[in-house]
């Protein structure tokens, strides 16, 4: 479980997140929505430890990682994987062992195993015939695909996307929601920032509505969806729908 | 007497003198793998978190950028013998030299790579758990070598043709030996001329093969 416990983030002057406190259960899929600036990002990067939050507590796994050292840091990391809006793949490395560096590198698998996982990982995301390629040849719905299984290389138990579709074309939107429904189907854990309504009414157990740095509504998606309590979420999803 | 015989006077000299060139070439050779590596290592200590290191390593760039190689050189191979009594080979004192002056133009030059990769690769391998040595050295700085190979080229070539200053300490290089054979002779423009071709000849054949190496770098484009 992942639970975030006050948490404030500030850059500066600019407190991004206000007292932000939330949880997400093993299996859960949980989408975290709100207008552009609202500190959705922001949030998922504080729980993979990418930003140092100014005040709070996260756990995982009823560990703090917030006062956590450099080895036991890597140990989260390995549990909980992140997909980014830019992919961020390895451009001198190819597919292949874009998805195999890590394991053998963070995990000590072998070069064997890791391989194998990789070749199953992207048969997975459809894309086998691509595992020598480098990802300059990819399209970006091929690309975000080969970011979501370098991150399930590690075998994570949480997966955190942030804003996994945004950078894409829209005809290639729909790809990388199906590999993240076939994921949810399979009881991963995901925490999700997104603009995909749709994805979110279908696929989500729970969505957080954040604005300005606060959480205004945690809910169902029927419940969100259909009567949303504040008015800034009303105000949003007029926008959005 | 004309151009021509004057040639033909040093004639037999000609192969010495273009022999010079596999010197010429050690030093710098030598003097670039020994500044990368010492590039290497200032950039990473720059860009680092520990600011007694990055401050270290701007002071150390900044003293061998802000005086004159050819005082440099004259330090290492006349001064500080005289100050350790220790005797250095002129060969020994040109390497040093160059590695260590190399090592500070490189280091910026390194910096500026690292730099200039996107941030979100250290994010990406972050998040993977990726260990910090282990990030510099499979993910980024392969990514940022890419990016500075022209300048990296720049700088070797201007550590071979800089390199002529180790004439001035009597390492046999291509430029010394064309003095030496000018001086045989008391005859200057045929030795010079034919090491000046050569320094062109050699400067050209590493543009060309810096391009080839720079256009295989990028097959993953």
């Amino acid at each position: 479980m992942i639970k975030v416990e006050q948490l404030h983030k500030s850059f500066g002057n600019n407190e991004v997140l206000k007292d932000i406190s939330l949880e997400i259960k093993k299996g859960d899929v949980v989408a975290i929505i709100g207008p552009s600036g609202s500190g959705k990002s922001t949030l998922l990067r504080c729980i993979n430890l990418l930003e140092t939050p100014t005040q709070g507590h996260i756990f995982i796994d009823d560990q703090n990682v917030t006062t956590i050292n450099n080895r036991n840091m890597i140990k989260i990391r390995e549990k909980v994987g992140m997909v980014f809006q830019h992919f961020h793949l390895f451009p001198h490395k190819t597919v292949l062992e874009n998805l195999t560096y890590a394991p053998v590198k963070v995990k000590n698998k072998t070069k064997q195993e890791a391989v194998q996982k990789a070749e199953e990982l992207l048969k997975r995301v459809g894309l086998s015939e691509k595992a020598e390629a480098y990802p300059s040849r990819l399209s970006g719905g091929q690309k975000q695909r080969v970011a979501i299984a370098r991150a399930l290389a590690m075998e994570p138990e949480y997966l955190l996307f942030d804003e996994p579709t945004s950078a894409l074309d829209p005809e290639m939107v729909k790809e990388v929601l199906d590999v993240m429904m076939d994921l949810a189907k399979q009881g991963m854990t995901m925490a999700v920032v997104t603009h995909e309504m749709g994805f979110a009414r279908m696929v989500a157990d729970k969505v957080i509505f954040m604005d300005q740095g606060q959480i205004l509504e945690v809910a169902s998606p029927e419940e969100f969806f259909s009567h949303p309590k504040t008015d800034r979420a009303k105000d949003f999803l007029e926008k959005v729908l | 007497m004309d151009i021509f015989s004057g040639f033909s006077l040093i004639a037999h000299s000609i192969p010495y003198i273009v022999n010079g060139v596999w010197t010429t070439l050690e030093i710098a050779l030598v003097s670039a793998i020994s500044g990368m590596i010492l590039g290497i290592l200032l950039s990473l200590c720059k860009i680092g978190r520990i600011k007694i290191l990055a401050w270290l390593a701007d002071f150390y760039t900044s003293i061998f950028r802000g005086t004159p190689l050819i005082l440099q050189l004259t330090i290492v191979y006349f001064a500080t013998p005289q100050l350790i009594g220790y005797d250095i080979s002129a060969f020994l004192a040109a390497v040093i030299t160059f590695g260590f002056n190399s090592g500070a133009y490189m280091s910026e030059i390194i910096r500026s790579g690292i730099n200039a990769v996107d941030k979100g690769q250290f994010e990406a391998a972050g998040a993977l758990g990726v260990p910090y040595g282990a990030m510099m050295k499979d993910i980024i700085l392969p990514q940022a070598i890419k990016k500075i190979l022209p300048a990296m080229m720049n700088e070797f070539i201007t550590l071979t043709k800089e390199s002529a200053i180790v004439s001035t300490i009597g390492v046999l290089d291509l430029m010394r030996r064309a003095q030496v054979v000018a001086a045989e002779n008391s005859l200057y423009f045929p030795p010079l001329i034919v090491s000046f071709v050569v320094y062109y000849i050699l400067v050209m054949i590493l543009t060309i093969l810096g391009r080839l190496f720079e256009r295989r770098m990028s097959r993953s484009d």
